[in-house]
């Protein structure tokens, strides 16, 4: 009896320590940026009245906003462009075995390098191509990023039961395009949104990259934070403001990509 | 409506053996062919090249004359029911049915009526509005076959459409299928591991092995005589019992020596035979059906036994049984017969059904 109690509680136990280390820092965070400035240092923490003053200091500020609008463009033209892209290649490989087991290979091995390994390359090139510092530059690089996990995550969808399914259309009567239009596609929307979805959060987050690549007028979320002051120095309420606003698109984006990639993956298949 | 030919049909994926060998087979106009074999024989691989799902490496494939091999699977006007049915999971059953017909511009009146008229020859009208992942298994299936019928094929192709039902689901559609297949006689390949569908469902089976085809007949002709050894023991369960042996010259009669017993073979018997040789090894088949308990007044033949196991499954006892040499073969006895396991017990093998098989090519020796 005590011992099937404590089967059940322990992973709960184990479980509450790793998610509290995960969630206190960002518990901290928030109520730092719900504070004012006096407070912000306080330990034992200060619960005076919480407001938003820092969330719409941080949005008038023109560089936070430059970061966030620069942020949002190129994860966003990522996206639309590495998607199609990925799930044109990963159709390829799943129907025509394009370029068989080495090609697959090659384009994952791309993911297998540190990335600061492949930076420094970019960088020279993007210097010789005057893309250094443009938005054009920092959506090529992250969808040299993008584009090689997609087509993988992708694989998988198009290799599933769509393939009978695609077979029956076919049949059916349907030329091999209308069978993708009309079958595949539509069946496909969740994965490709799940797809879409990591590809925004992957650009979102990326760092390394966009340090290197950018620059004052291009410079993302993740680089602006790491360098954000105030005309009145570090300002620490400030910077948790930011960062909030920095993780919410991940925090609203995260759990709907859950969702459509198990719909994504379980849809055609028999219950 | 249609006849299928195949002639010297391959298909050999990358450098493997051959999935399909160079298999010759003509499915007339109507008929019910049950494509039969163990997984891995090549049977779905020929219904995908039939349907072009899958590309021909050497050979031609005819429908009602006309060379298929270069056409489009879309311009075949075949049907196929998959094993998993592969509904479109995205539109509603009536959805489903209507899919095929819109590609093909049948005009809207007609797919309505069509729809309906299938819906209500399969019992699916109540579910025209629901989407296949709210059907159960045998709705799906239902679904999938009714897709199929509305487009009115010229012929049917099934791979294994009943392996994912329950047993008595599978009975019911069996009979269903069978029943669909005299009124719309449509020609139906059917692809399927299962010998009891092959036995009850086809006008004719063809037995397949490793790609090439073992046996075409109707299903009692092969249950009857089984061309070869493969067949004999793939058919009917539990399957023929395979003894080695040797036949022995003894005066004018002919005998066989098989693990510890000696069997005469009947003389009109022996005659058919003809000039075997003495020592000769052979391999002797008899049904678990032709074996009694009683000798029928002296005419079978008694064979001194040993039970090893006794299964009792109702309406028949499946009794397994020593033979004094150590050879184990089945007997199917009466629902009432019982005795205990390690007891004697004195057989009696109907040898006028007996098969004879050449252990070297494994083909039956005399077709009677």
């Amino acid at each position: 009896m005590h011992k099937g109690l404590l089967k059940r509680l322990l992973p709960h136990v184990v479980l509450l320590v790793f998610s509290s280390a995960i969630l206190f820092p960002i518990l901290w965070m928030l109520r730092v940026a719900l504070t004012n400035k006096m407070n912000a240092y306080q330990i034992p923490p200060v619960w005076g009245n919480p407001n938003f003053n820092n969330f719409i200091e941080i949005f008038a500020d023109n560089s936070f906003m430059g970061y966030f609008v620069n942020s949002l463009s190129i994860a966003i033209g990522t996206t639309l462009i590495a998607l199609p892209l990925a799930a044109a290649m990963a159709y390829s490989f799943a129907r025509y075995n394009t370029g068989g087991l080495p090609l697959r290979l090659a384009v994952l091995s791309s993911q297998m390098l540190p990335p600061v390994i492949l930076v420094l390359p970019l960088f020279s090139l993007f210097l010789k191509a005057s893309l250094l510092n443009t938005q054009t530059g920092m959506i090529i690089a992250h969808i040299t990023i993008s584009l090689p996990f997609l087509a993988w995550l992708l694989v998988a969808f198009f290799e599933g039961d769509i393939v009978i399914i695609e077979q029956a259309a076919r049949i059916d009567g349907a030329t091999r395009l209308q069978a993708f239009l009309r079958i595949t596609m539509p069946i496909m929307a969740p994965g490709l949104l799940a797809a879409g979805l990591l590809s925004f959060i992957l650009s979102w987050n990326e760092f390394l990259f966009a340090l290197i690549l950018s620059g004052p007028q291009t410079n993302t979320l993740p680089v602006g934070l790491s360098s954000y002051q105030s005309h009145r120095g570090v300002d620490i309420a400030l910077l948790s403001a930011a960062a909030i606003c920095a993780i919410l698109p991940v925090f609203i984006l995260l759990p709907l990509m859950k969702k459509h990639l198990i719909k994504g993956l379980s849809l055609g298949a028999i219950k | 409506m249609s006849e299928i030919t195949l002639r010297n049909v391959s298909k050999i994926y990358g450098s493997d053996d051959a999935a399909v060998n160079n298999i010759n087979l003509d499915i007339k106009d109507g008929e019910f062919m049950v494509l039969l074999g163990p997984s891995g024989c090549g049977k779905s691989t020929t219904l995908r090249m039939i349907a072009g799902l899958e590309s021909i490496t050497a050979g031609d494939i005819f429908i009602d004359g006309k060379l298929i091999n270069d056409i489009d699977p879309a311009e075949r006007d075949l049907a196929i029911v998959f094993q998993n049915y592969a509904l479109y999971p995205h539109m509603n059953v009536a959805a489903n049915l209507a899919f095929g017909l819109k590609l093909r511009k049948v005009p809207k009146d007609q797919i309505e009526s069509r729809i309906l008229k299938t819906a209500n020859t399969l019992g699916i009208s109540e579910l025209l509005t629901r989407r296949p992942r709210e059907l159960s298994g045998g709705q799906q299936q239902r679904v999938a076959l009714g897709r199929a019928m509305v487009r009115e094929p010229v012929a049917f192709l099934f791979d294994e459409p009943l392996s994912n039902l329950d047993a008595k689901l599978r009975a019911t559609m069996r009979t269903e299928l069978v029943k669909l297949h005299n009124d719309l006689g449509t020609t139906i390949i059917h692809v399927t591991h299962d010998q009891v569908e092959a036995m009850t469902m086809g006008d004719r089976i063809c037995i397949m092995r490793k790609g090439i085809i073992e046996q075409v007949g109707k299903p009692l002709e092969v249950y009857r005589n089984p061309a070869n050894i493969f067949v004999a023991g793939f058919l009917a369960s539990p399957p023929m019992n395979l003894i080695e042996g040797s036949f022995e010259q003894e005066g004018d009669s002919l005998k066989i020596e098989v693990s510890g017993i000696t069997l005469t073979i009947p003389a009109h018997f022996a005659n058919a035979y003809g000039n075997v040789h003495s020592r000769k090894d052979v391999i002797l088949g008899i049904r678990p059906e032709d074996i009694y308990t009683d000798s029928n007044d002296g005419r079978y033949t008694c064979m001194e036994t040993q039970v090893v196991a006794v299964e009792a499954l109702g309406p028949e006892t499946i009794m397994v049984v020593k033979l004094p040499g150590g050879k184990e073969i089945s007997a199917r006895l009466d629902r009432s017969f019982r005795a205990p396991i390690g007891s004697a017990l004195k057989l009696y093998a109907d040898i006028e059904r007996m098969h004879l098989f050449d252990p070297e090519t494994e083909k039956a020796i005399v077709a009677r």
